[in-house]
């Protein structure tokens, strides 16, 4: 992982922008812009990921939920993402070798891997299963996984703070 | 800040529950960040609960879901967060109370607080009061959507204000 001590990262660090929002009230502007957007990630996705557990919302169809509320999840995604690059270019070379950071990233992926498991693979056969309680265990553990590492994202990003 | 506030944070310095909080914060390894996470959960679910409610209020979101049915399933998720969020809180609060006692934007995250649990409390009592109060007739239906619009306004500036009491510098003393 040579990259991550590349002195590039200072580079980052020097950008006229990197600056602006490092030295100014834009920084706190972006974390709580990025706190709230990633609270709204968590919130939005965990009626789905109760639902696919079976308990909460079981009177709607999994479909149904997952068609409105995942769109939701996305736009917040992104917002938490500039928002976050943002804060990132201001130190980047301590972020990049942080382990809080590096947790936040890898557990991120494997959100992200459980979340295109769930739509590439799972979605297909929707029809068995949309309107039932006892979802299959499949589902549940889709479900428990998707909480655990998104409450792990949020753990390890609150946690970088108090390294940097 | 008026006086009566400050003078909780004058209270609680130097008591029993700060020496607690203080001690759970700096012995238990993690402590802090764990609190803090926990607390942003609770966040999450406020947005998962209120302001997806809020948010179909006002038409915007979730479509296929009922109002009436909604408030009832999500209203007790919200105020176990709020219950959760105010444990979670006072480890910090109790840990150095003048901190945020003596702290404007921390008087701000208070009001709205209050603020967004009255609009909440109050939208909450009237659903239950009759079935589908709000939906009963269009004047009704346009008051919730005035109060879904303040109250959702109000718990987004509740968690705005919370991030910003770590830096009061920008707003009270500019550079």
């Amino acid at each position: 992982m040579g990259f991550l001590n590349s002195p590039k990262w200072i580079d980052v660090e020097n950008w006229s922008l990197s600056w602006t929002i490092g030295g100014t009230w834009w920084f706190p502007f972006l974390e709580s812009i990025h706190v709230i957007a990633a609270a709204f990630v968590v919130g939005s996705i965990l009626m789905v990921d109760l639902r696919l557990l079976g308990f909460a919302a079981v009177k709607y169809p999994i479909s149904t939920l997952s068609k409105e509320l995942v769109p939701w999840t996305w736009g917040a995604f992104v917002i938490a993402t500039v928002t976050g690059l943002g804060m990132f270019i201001t130190r980047a070379a301590s972020h990049v070798v942080n382990p809080a950071f590096q947790w936040k990233i890898v557990l991120l992926a494997l959100a992200g891997l459980n979340m295109a498991y769930f739509h590439f693979r799972i979605y297909k056969n929707i029809a068995q299963w949309d309107d039932a309680t006892a979802t299959p265990t499949q589902l549940k553990v889709i479900g428990s996984l998707s909480l655990l590492l998104w409450s792990g994202v949020m753990l390890a990003g609150r946690w970088v703070g108090h390294i940097i | 800040m008026p006086d009566y506030f400050t003078s909780i944070g004058t209270l609680l310095d130097g008591s029993f529950l700060q020496s607690g909080a203080l001690w759970a914060l700096s012995t238990i390894p993690g402590f802090p960040p764990i609190i803090q996470t926990v607390h942003i959960l609770g966040i999450a679910v406020v947005m998962g609960s209120v302001v997806i409610l809020n948010l179909r209020i006002l038409g915007l979101a979730v479509p296929s879901q009922n109002i009436t049915e909604m408030t009832h399933r999500l209203m007790p998720w919200l105020w176990w967060a709020l219950a959760s969020n105010l444990v979670s809180g006072a480890f910090f609060l109790f840990g150095r109370p003048l901190r945020y006692f003596n702290n404007p934007i921390f008087g701000w995250k208070v009001s709205f607080l209050v603020c967004a649990m009255l609009l909440t409390l109050f939208f909450h009592l009237m659903s239950r009061r009759e079935e589908a109060y709000w939906e009963l007739s269009s004047k009704r239906l346009w008051s919730a959507r005035a109060v879904a619009l303040l109250s959702l306004m109000s718990w987004l500036m509740v968690a705005m204000a919370g991030r910003w009491i770590a830096y009061l510098e920008y707003i009270y003393y500019p550079a």
